[in-house]
């Protein structure tokens, strides 16, 4: 590799990553602020216009906190908890398009850090390796609650992952490859996933929400029945990584439904006008109409990923909570027979009609 | 070969050793766990994405799932104090291992390093196999075309032993 290859990597990494982290004080802001809106309150409304600055009041108060940990908790376990429970999002982000290329310096720049052959399996894998802090943090904290917290939500990641995988595999059918880019230039060209697929968007969406532990599927946490599950014996910023990752995994899945199902960078209608205008008034040619491109596929995807996080809180603020058991015969009983019929008749359409 | 892999390699080795020698059963599951993922790094970094992933899937996010969720399930201090204080076993074992890597060692050495070039290579060179379109191309073409029979009787296998795991611990439940 060149030097020019790793300064670009090192730029994509500090984008991604940048973003990310930089979104999670918003979205801690809107999902206070759309509680209370949607409960007919006000909400944090006295730190800075319209209570923006409470994020940064959140982060001193974290960071001001007492370290404090448990007497009988297994020291080394404890602290590694937090760490992977943010490693495992940011690794499945690497493989998600944000936009198709950019011209630098006379060079092309493919807009996806990491471009491999198998990319959305990528994000599967990592997907599975959110079981471990969960499971690792409930059990080495050495509390009752903990550990079943620590149960539940480990069950339940489990458990959805299957119709979750059984969904995606329909879409790898239709697109008929693993590497997101050809499914975005496949959806520009044809039609949405979700128009092709619905049940499978459905099933997707629904299996998202277990696997980052939201509403109302957030029995690991369920505050009234075992305290905060398996992140009670954590505080100051140590909790404070639980809470970015769950953030950051809510991201990491709206960029994936967002890419699979609903078209990822490709532009939304009326934005190729706005390009050809823009270069047009500036007299940009081949080079800049690219640019330009990337960055209004990137603005696509960061709308499309800004609706699903309101779906988010919009959902957590809708729906109770499910009971345990409920949750698990809606996984087991419910969405894997149905993202397996789904398979199968997806599997007869494409035959059919690609023969 | 990349810095990186001697890397990796290394933190792997080292991973493996403690997973023998710690007493915890947890230490050595996410040891084994370390294991797992390094050499899936290791995969990654010669090009070989499709296997990495694979490794990731299957054994870091599916079988030491379940191992860690047994270890956790059994009363953890009475496992590890059964395996203290045993000087004899323990020397015997690791001049057990020793001789057995030295065995497996010796035999490459001798059956493959030694004769590398006379080995005919396959039909896919990396370069054969980009042309194709990826690993994942080559390898799912070839699982469901060429050999769809003994990837069907390997399913049919493993769905005998869970029928057979599920058949067994009901009986125990009842």
């Amino acid at each position: 590799m060149e030097y020019f290859d790793y300064l670009q990597l090192v730029a994509k990494i500090l984008l991604v990553v940048g973003v990310c982290l930089g979104v999670v004080p918003v979205m801690v802001w809107f999902e206070r602020r759309g509680a209370a809106w949607m409960q007919g309150r006000v909400g944090p409304n006295r730190v800075g216009p319209f209570g923006l600055l409470q994020p940064l009041a959140d982060v001193v108060k974290f960071i001001m906190k007492e370290d404090f940990t448990p007497k009988n908790a297994n020291k080394f376990y404890y602290y590694l908890a937090p760490l992977m429970a943010l490693i495992a999002p940011l690794c499945a982000l690497s493989v998600i398009p944000f936009g198709s290329k950019a011209i630098v310096n006379g060079q092309e720049v493919v807009l996806q850090i990491a471009q491999m052959d198998s990319g959305v399996i990528f994000i599967l894998a990592f997907a599975g390796l959110e079981v471990y802090p969960i499971i690792l943090a409930g059990w080495a904290s050495n509390n009752k609650y903990s550990v079943l917290g620590a149960l539940r939500g480990s069950s339940q990641i489990v458990s959805y992952e299957i119709s979750m995988g059984l969904a995606l595999l329909s879409m790898l059918i239709v697109y008929g490859s693993f590497n997101p880019h050809d499914m975005v230039s496949w959806q520009a060209s044809n039609y949405w996933g979700v128009l092709v697929n619905p049940f499978g968007a459905l099933v997707f969406l629904i299996s998202i929400f277990a696997e980052t532990n939201r509403l109302p599927f957030d029995l690991p946490e369920g505050e009234s029945e075992i305290v905060a599950g398996y992140h009670l014996e954590y505080g100051a910023m140590k909790f404070a990584l639980f809470f970015m990752a769950e953030y950051i995994a809510m991201i990491m899945a709206s960029a994936l439904i967002s890419t699979l199902f609903f078209g990822g960078y490709s532009l939304l209608p009326g934005m190729s006008q706005l390009i050809s205008m823009i270069s047009s008034h500036f007299g940009f040619g081949e080079v800049g109409m690219t640019n330009v491109t990337a960055v209004f596929q990137f603005v696509s995807l960061c709308s499309k990923v800004g609706f699903f996080m309101f779906l988010f809180v919009w959902i957590r603020w809708t729906l109770p909570r499910f009971r345990f058991d409920q949750l698990m015969d809606l996984g087991w009983k419910v969405l894997f027979p149905l993202s397996l019929i789904n398979l199968v008749v997806v599997t007869l359409m494409v035959y059919f009609l690609n023969k | 070969m990349s810095p990186v892999i001697i890397v990796l390699a290394a933190i792997s080795a080292v991973l493996a050793v403690t997973m023998l020698i710690a007493k915890n059963p947890i230490t050595s599951a996410l040891c084994l766990l370390g294991v797992l993922l390094m050499t899936a790094g290791i995969y990654g970094l010669i090009g070989e994405h499709l296997i990495a992933t694979i490794q990731l899937v299957v054994y870091a996010g599916a079988i030491m799932v379940l191992f860690i969720f047994s270890i956790m399930l059994l009363n953890l201090n009475k496992e590890s104090s059964e395996f203290k204080d045993k000087p004899g076993i323990f020397i015997g074992a690791v001049a057990m291992g020793l001789g057995v890597f030295g065995v497996i060692a010796f035999a490459l050495n001798e059956h493959f390093l030694k004769h590398r070039q006379e080995i005919p290579t396959g039909e896919f060179t990396s370069e054969k196999v980009m042309a194709l379109g990826g690993n994942s191309k080559v390898l799912s073409h070839a699982l469901f075309s060429q050999f769809y029979i003994s990837f069907e009787v390997i399913s049919l296998a493993l769905l005998i032993a869970i029928v057979g795991a599920v058949v067994l611990a009901k009986r125990k439940f009842d």
